[in-house]
């Protein structure tokens, strides 16, 4: 159950053709992201939520899965957006490199496979958000309202302070 | 769970590791002998020599090549010691200790070939092959003084010749002891002998006679060297083992027969059937322990900790049936059950937590070789005093505090104890006293590395505090002595080298603050100028699982290990009185400060009136009270670290899960001490370089 040593980036995934990714959508506030589905451990129905006084501004608190005590964070706080998570969303346990960290999202959509020349590299986002992100993704949507969604990639290393 | 060729490796790495420490001990132990000029143990030097020959051996089975070739040029130059053929002296104890070092290295390399190690390992052998004084020339063989038959020397093996030999040399007379022995249990017999021996005389060798003896027995003919008279050996041996006699010009060992005069010189043994049992003996010995890995341990810890929960759950329900009466002896029985199935529950977990038990002693012996090289880094007189090598605390903890210990006492060699002169300019023995003290108190454990040296200057910390800004001059103005050098604990005050010297302390004490804290223990000081610092850490015994208290904090659950906890009683918002700027009550009639912990923390709450309680804390002999609104009794949890994501939170060791996937925040009352008391410039500076 230790953090693999597998490094969670957005390299292509072995499993996929040379040259995509797999990533799994989930929604948070108003924005779609997509986490490298090699950093995605778990999905979890959320689990009672212990509130650390003093800790930082985007720690929700501690959750126990299974014995282990998982530190939780809020999305859009990390990101510095101003938007509030359902509380009967999901948590996915995302590994940053050096601890699994719990991140409270509201809904998960799907995993999809990117092909590298999908992403957007640019810095269209945010100067300050730029560090965490890793590009643009387009993925079909798949109804009627647009033809497809945008994709915030992010670096789980970077968003969450592994090493 | 892992491959199993590192499974091997790590069992050859700790079996290394076990070697190198007995060496580095016996080292210890050879050095103090040769320093106070006591005659060389030759039983120590033979435990050395096997240290090195069994770390020879077993570093050739796992391939690391440096470890065997050094081990093999130790091994040369202990044989040439354990036969006379060089001596001890200070700059083979020199090239002996560096071994140890040097071992360490070498067992910590990824690559155990590695060629860049090459010319360090040869350059180190080079300096064992340079060693070897030349023995002292010899008048006259001692051994022809007495009339040894030709037969027996004959069959004394290098080893036993030149012990026989250096044991006439230095006035021992040799005897010879003929005594009968149970062929069956002849090898408990002779170390029984040898026990009984140990003091007035050593045993050389034990041949069989081929007189006496029958079926079952067989006679030995014991050779051995006393320095007690012939009547005080008789009164010791004879009846118990046989008749003993000492050899003069005119006796004569009996006439070996020829087929015993063909074993091969370099066995010790009767015959080749107990040599076989001594191997198997020692074998068994040695399957009689194992070595575990400590994170299975924490495994069966959560076992038990899950057992704990079903029981609890268990008794929730027995206790929904206690109306019924059609259920009544089914629920007397359940309870009887239940409260026996809790007392085993205790019993493994205690059986398990004693197994993570080691003693202090292994850190001790680390920091003795410490204390040894910087003494004469420092060309310093420094005799180390241990008491409680045997106080045992989990292992997690013995290797936490090995880094700590070992910067204290590199302090108190490097800026406590003065140099010989100017302590008897001071009136102080030249030789200086450094002591590691170690005892349980209550469910702590509390070291202490004390020295007699220079002690601090408190007003020197205060000035120094100030010149970096690390204090106000208000705050300044108004420290006790105490809180002055609680100072050297910041960081950013001892890290500079002109502070070192005026404040006559090293760098980093911050650092084994920290440290400390992480493990749950607190560190305080004690110094006077010219008589020396006392620095004391208080520790608990265990870090798996402790008895807390828990407690409501506007609705919040927290838990309080009972060890910091002296009691609980009502708290009467009506009688706070404000000293300070710090809450106070009475207690008894002494003045306690309070911290409400809703407000400590930040949480609105809008209880402040009565039904709360003030938890009093104590730690070392100082007191707190922390304020709650209920308290929910005493539960044994299991405390989990946060993650690292939360290691610059303060205040909490870590969380306790309570079942139902619910936790609790274990309160790190040693923290919230200091944080209290250190006030809130100490903490601001803290938080700046964590």
């Amino acid at each position: 159950m230790s953090a693999t040593a597998q490094s969670p980036t957005l390299a292509p995934d072995p499993g996929t053709e040379a040259g995509a990714f797999a990533v799994l959508a989930v929604a948070a506030g108003d924005e779609l992201y997509g986490f490298p589905l090699s950093s995605v451990r778990e999905i979890l129905v959320p689990p009672p939520v212990t509130e650390v006084p003093r800790a930082p501004a985007q720690v929700l608190g501690v959750i126990s899965v299974r014995g282990r005590i998982i530190t939780l964070v809020d999305l859009p706080t990390v990101l510095n957006l101003d938007a509030m998570i359902a509380p009967h969303g999901r948590v996915l346990l995302v590994d940053n490199g050096s601890e699994l960290i719990g991140v409270a999202v509201d809904r998960v959509l799907q995993v999809y496979r990117i092909e590298q020349d999908q992403i957007e590299y640019t810095s269209a986002v945010d100067a300050e958000l730029s560090d965490y992100v890793v590009g643009l993704g387009r993925v079909p949507a798949g109804n009627a309202d647009a033809d497809e969604h945008l994709l915030i990639l992010l670096d789980p290393v970077a968003l969450l302070g592994g090493s | 769970m892992s491959d199993p060729r590192d499974n091997v490796q790590q069992e050859f790495l700790a079996e290394a590791q076990e070697l190198v420490e007995a060496l580095s001990r016996d080292l210890l132990v050879l050095d103090e002998a040769h320093q106070r000029n006591d005659p060389t143990d030759a039983g120590l030097i033979n435990e050395i020599f096997r240290s090195v020959h069994t770390l020879k051996g077993i570093a050739g089975m796992f391939g690391y090549k440096h470890v065997g070739s050094v081990a093999h040029a130790l091994e040369d130059v202990l044989d040439d010691l354990r036969l006379g053929r060089t001596f001890v002296s200070q700059e083979l104890l020199d090239v002996l200790f560096d071994s140890v070092e040097g071992f360490q290295r070498l067992l910590a390399l990824d690559d155990p070939q590695s060629p860049e190690e090459e010319p360090a390992v040869q350059a180190y052998i080079a300096a064992v092959r340079g060693i070897g004084s030349e023995p002292e020339e010899e008048e006259g063989d001692p051994l022809e003084r007495y009339a040894i038959e030709p037969a027996v020397l004959s069959v004394l093996t290098e080893y036993e010749e030149h012990r026989l030999r250096a044991c006439i040399r230095e006035g021992l007379k040799p005897y010879r002891l003929r005594a009968e022995f149970d062929l069956a249990a002849i090898d408990d017999s002779i170390e029984t002998l040898r026990g009984v021996a140990q003091d007035d005389a050593e045993i050389i060798t034990y041949l069989p006679s081929m007189e006496g003896g029958n079926e079952d027995t067989i006679e030995l003919v014991v050779l051995l060297a006393s320095r007690v008279s012939e009547l005080e050996l008789k009164a010791h041996f004879e009846g118990r083992y046989g008749k003993i006699e000492a050899i003069t010009e005119q006796t004569y060992l009996p006439t070996l027969p020829p087929r015993l005069t063909s074993i091969p010189a370099a066995t010790n043994s009767i015959g080749p059937t107990v040599e076989e049992d001594n191997n198997l003996a020692s074998l068994r010995s040695v399957a009689n322990s194992v070595r575990v890995d400590i994170r299975k341990l924490d495994h069966l810890m959560n076992v038990v900790g899950e057992l704990a929960l079903v029981r609890s759950a268990v008794a929730r329900i027995v206790d929904s049936f206690k109306g019924e009466m059609k259920y009544r002896q089914s629920v007397i029985d359940l309870d009887r059950i239940g409260r026996g199935f809790e007392r085993q529950l205790a019993e493994l977990r205690t059986g398990i937590l004693d197994v993570r038990m080691v003693p202090l002693g292994q850190v001790f012996s680390k920091l003795a070789r410490i204390v040894r090289q910087a003494a004469r880094e420092h060309d310093k007189q420094v005799r180390l005093v241990v008491t409680g090598a045997s106080t045992e605390v989990d292992k997690l903890i013995v290797e936490e505090l090995t880094d700590p210990l070992m910067h204290l006492v590199r302090n108190a060699i490097d800026h406590g104890i003065e140099p010989m002169t100017t302590r008897e300019h001071a009136g102080k023995p030249g030789q200086g006293t450094l002591a590691l003290n170690a005892y349980h108190k209550g469910s702590n454990v509390v070291i202490e590395v004390e020295d007699d040296g220079a002690g601090m200057n408190a007003h020197s910390l205060r000035k120094a505090a100030l010149a970096r800004g690390l204090v106000t001059p208000e705050a300044a103005r108004e420290l006790s002595r105490q809180e002055m050098l609680d100072l050297v604990f910041l960081p950013g005050l001892s890290t500079r080298s002109e502070i070192t010297d005026m404040s006559g302390r090293g760098v980093g004490m911050d650092v084994v603050k920290t440290n400390i804290l992480r493990m749950g223990g607190m560190t305080s000081i004690a110094s006077e100028k010219g008589i020396g610092t006392k620095i004391t850490i208080t520790l608990p015994i265990t870090l798996a699982t402790i008895r807390a208290l828990m407690v409501n904090v506007a609705s919040r659950t927290f838990a309080m290990p009972v060890t910091a906890v002296r009691e609980a009683i009502p708290y009467d918002g009506d009688h706070v009185r404000t000293v300070q700027g710090r809450e106070v009550i009475s207690l008894r009639g002494e003045t306690l400060a309070v911290c409400d912990l809703a407000s400590h923390f930040g949480f609105r709450t809008s209880n402040h009136g009565r039904g709360r309680f003030v938890v009093v804390g104590s730690m070392g002999d100082r007191s707190l009270g922390f304020i709650v609104d209920e308290l929910c009794g005493q539960e044994d949890v299991i405390i989990k670290a946060l993650g690292k994501s939360l290691s610059s939170v303060r205040g909490f060791a870590g969380a306790a899960v309570l079942g139902d996937q619910q936790c609790a925040l274990v309160l790190d009352a040693p923290a919230l001490f200091t944080e209290y008391f250190a006030g809130r410039e100490a903490l601001e500076a803290m938080e700046v370089r964590p």
